[in-house]
């Protein structure tokens, strides 16, 4: 079970995540609505895992996971987007996301997800 | 003619036979007494272990063949290779993505993609990958990024087993094109204008799609559980979702009072 900090700029899919793993057995360290909160919140709480949107107002996704990675080059990021961006998949993986979970989603599988990533 | 055991439905009931599987054609023996012609056959299902052949010579003939997974295969790809379908030479992924997860050791295989009246088959050396009709939940032609380039894809969103599974076919632009088309009409019944529901009613989809139950939906969106009711019901009638359980809400009775009073008092004293 790890402590997960949840970025996304809509609170519908924050909340939805934070259930999700909390049925998991997880622990919320924290929420970020940006990609600049993201990276300024994984400083302050030092999350096991980061689940990260792409698409935000600020700093995007990918942004803010070079800005995780420079502050801990072992940081768990799994990139979370929506349905026909499955492109930036392989971006997000060369800049150092450990898995990517996309929008719609299943409980189950996510879990399953977070679980391969946190065992890492 | 190879011969192999199986068994075939006849008049309801399931009898062991010799099935024959020649290059063109199955025999079935007696009592069946019929050869099928790959060539006419116009549909081929698979439900577990029973493959469902329709022939259509003059009238639509069903026959259900039940074997070992072997069999099976065999017979799927000599049948698949060779019947009436719309059949393009392609390159598929399925799985390539299982309830929103990549799967991250999925790879492009190189096959045939069959269009059949009840399904579409993905068919390689290895794999015969069946999606029926009814269970795609969605098709784009999309752009999926292969050896380091952005290249026009058909993505098939299919339910398997409750689960959201997405498979990805990969040929010419105007093979595509044509593929998506003819699936957009097979799946016509399926499509929605997209105002039918509203923000909120969208959300309990999402969450539904989700995993969520009925409290949980209730407490993230902070809804009474009277307006969910109304949007299940909405949702019911459009035919997005159906009646997975039905929970009952209760309260005690004269007696029921009575009993936890009493049971409350023994545990004190």
């Amino acid at each position: 079970m790890g402590k997960i900090l949840i970025v996304d700029d809509t609170l519908f899919m924050r909340t939805l995540l934070k259930n999700i793993l909390f049925s998991g057995g997880h622990t919320i360290a924290g929420e970020a609505g940006d990609g600049e909160e993201a990276v300024a919140k994984y400083k302050e709480l030092k999350p096991d895992l980061v689940t990260m949107d792409v698409v935000m107002p600020k700093m995007n996704g990918i942004e803010a996971l070079k800005g995780i990675k420079a502050i801990d080059p072992a940081a768990r990021v799994v990139m979370c987007t929506a349905v026909g961006q499955e492109q930036m998949v392989k971006l997000a993986i060369k800049t150092g996301a450990k898995g990517y979970i996309v929008k719609p989603f299943q409980a189950p599988k996510v879990l399953e997800e977070v679980k391969n990533v946190l065992s890492t | 003619m190879k011969e192999v055991p199986a068994k075939i439905e006849h008049n309801n009931a399931w009898i062991v036979i010799k099935l024959g599987i020649g290059e063109d054609r199955i025999a079935l023996p007696a009592p069946v007494n019929k050869e099928v012609l790959f060539k006419t056959v116009v549909d081929v299902e698979e439900k577990k272990n029973i493959l469902i052949i329709t022939d259509k010579t003059n009238v639509e003939v069903v026959y259900k063949i039940l074997s070992v997974d072997k069999v099976l295969a065999v017979l799927k790809k000599m049948i698949l290779s060779s019947c009436n379908a719309y059949r393009l030479m392609a390159y598929f992924m399925s799985p390539a993505i299982k309830g929103g997860v990549m799967i991250k050791d999925a790879q492009w295989e190189k096959g045939s993609v069959v269009v059949v009246h009840s399904g579409i088959w993905f068919v390689s050396p290895t794999k015969q990958v069946c999606v029926p009709v009814n269970d795609v939940a969605g098709i784009e032609l999309t752009k999926r990024e292969v050896q380091g380039k952005p290249t026009d894809v058909v993505r098939i969103d299919h339910l398997e087993s409750g689960e959201v599974v997405s498979s990805m076919v990969l040929c010419p632009l105007s093979t595509l094109q044509v593929l998506f088309n003819f699936l957009k009409e097979t799946t016509k019944s399926m499509d929605m204008k997209g105002t039918e529901l509203d923000g909120v009613d969208q959300q309990v989809a999402m969450l539904i799609y989700s995993g969520m139950d009925s409290h949980a939906i209730e407490n993230m969106l902070n809804i009474p559980h009277k307006q969910l009711d109304a949007i299940y019901d909405k949702i019911l009638k459009l035919g997005l979702a159906e009646v997975a359980t039905i929970r009952r809400e209760v309260q005690l009775t004269t007696k029921g009072v009575r009993y936890i009073s009493d049971a409350t008092k023994s545990q004190t004293n």
